[in-house]
């Protein structure tokens, strides 16, 4: 994953009592799909904050 | 003899590369979705808990060497012996040699789904108000734990600043140790990533934890 220079880089190591889940960042060119066009481009990976979420070029 | 965990690996090198499995794949073999089964079907039989099971994975003296449902299957086999549930021989001879114990309860394959969307939410109501704030800054314990915990190595000894208040949770170590559910506020504390690996990090990196009340001090 590359990622900008000026992104800010949080890790957060959970004991398990609390799960987290990343809301995936929206995929630029992405402002006309509606959730269920959305949801297509959400990535395992994107929601635990390992990856980007795909762009709709990639589906 | 001491405790002992092998997963405590934060911050550790030459472990090897991670590997990426492929988006939507969930079990790499058959007998990994069995071993979820038992475990499952185990935990809910009352003879343990989740934090027992926890202790009993990263003791597993050939840790480093299993895969993820190894390790299941590790734990769930050396509790199974430590309960008197089945003996080692047989596990090595892979049939049952004398009845069955009875368990306190038996979770059947119809109540698998509820029990799975239930989950096992360890928050628990307060009886005592938090000892700390939000923005408070706090020192983690510096002394390793002899039984489980979930305070890893690299966050030993580290001052952070308490970020969330997470409402009193079954204090895992106390729970590990068969101490009953002891719950203790849990915090989500931060960290500057420069004050856990110095230079190494990059400036403005930071790291959050979720700890316990008596992992904390006042600084």
């Amino acid at each position: 994953v590359t990622l900008p220079a000026d992104t800010e880089i949080r890790v957060w190591d959970s004991t398990a009592e609390v799960r987290y889940l990343v809301i995936p960042e929206r995929p630029a060119g992405t402002d006309r799909l509606d959730e269920e066009a959305l949801s297509t481009l959400v990535t395992r990976d994107s929601m635990i904050g390992t990856g980007l979420a795909r762009s709709p070029a990639e589906t | 003899v001491p405790y002992t965990t092998h997963a405590d690996l934060g911050g550790r090198q030459g472990l090897g590369p991670v590997v990426h499995d492929t988006e939507g794949s969930v079990f790499h073999a058959a007998w990994e979705s069995r071993v979820l089964a038992l475990t499952l079907a185990m935990g809910a039989s009352g003879c343990w808990n989740i934090d027992m099971m926890r202790a009993a994975r990263e003791t597993l003296p050939d840790y480093l060497n299993l895969s993820y449902y190894q390790i299941w299957l590790g734990g769930l086999e050396a509790l199974l012996v430590a309960k008197d549930l089945v003996t080692a021989e047989e596990l090595a001879g892979g049939r049952d040699r004398y009845p069955p114990r009875p368990v306190s309860q038996v979770l059947t394959a119809d109540q698998v789904a509820a029990r799975l969307a239930r989950g096992s939410p360890t928050v628990r109501p307060p009886t005592a108000p938090a000892r700390y704030r939000l923005g408070q800054r706090v020192v983690t314990c510096a002394t390793p734990a002899d039984h489980h915990t979930r305070l890893p190595a690299y966050l030993r000894g580290r001052t952070g600043v308490i970020e969330r208040v997470l409402g009193p949770h079954v204090f895992a170590d106390s729970h590990a140790q068969g101490l009953g559910e002891d719950p203790q506020w849990l915090y989500t504390v931060v960290f500057e990533a420069r004050e856990l690996w110095d230079i190494a990090a990059a400036p403005g990196h930071r790291v959050s934890f979720d700890a316990w009340q008596p992992y904390l001090e006042p600084v």
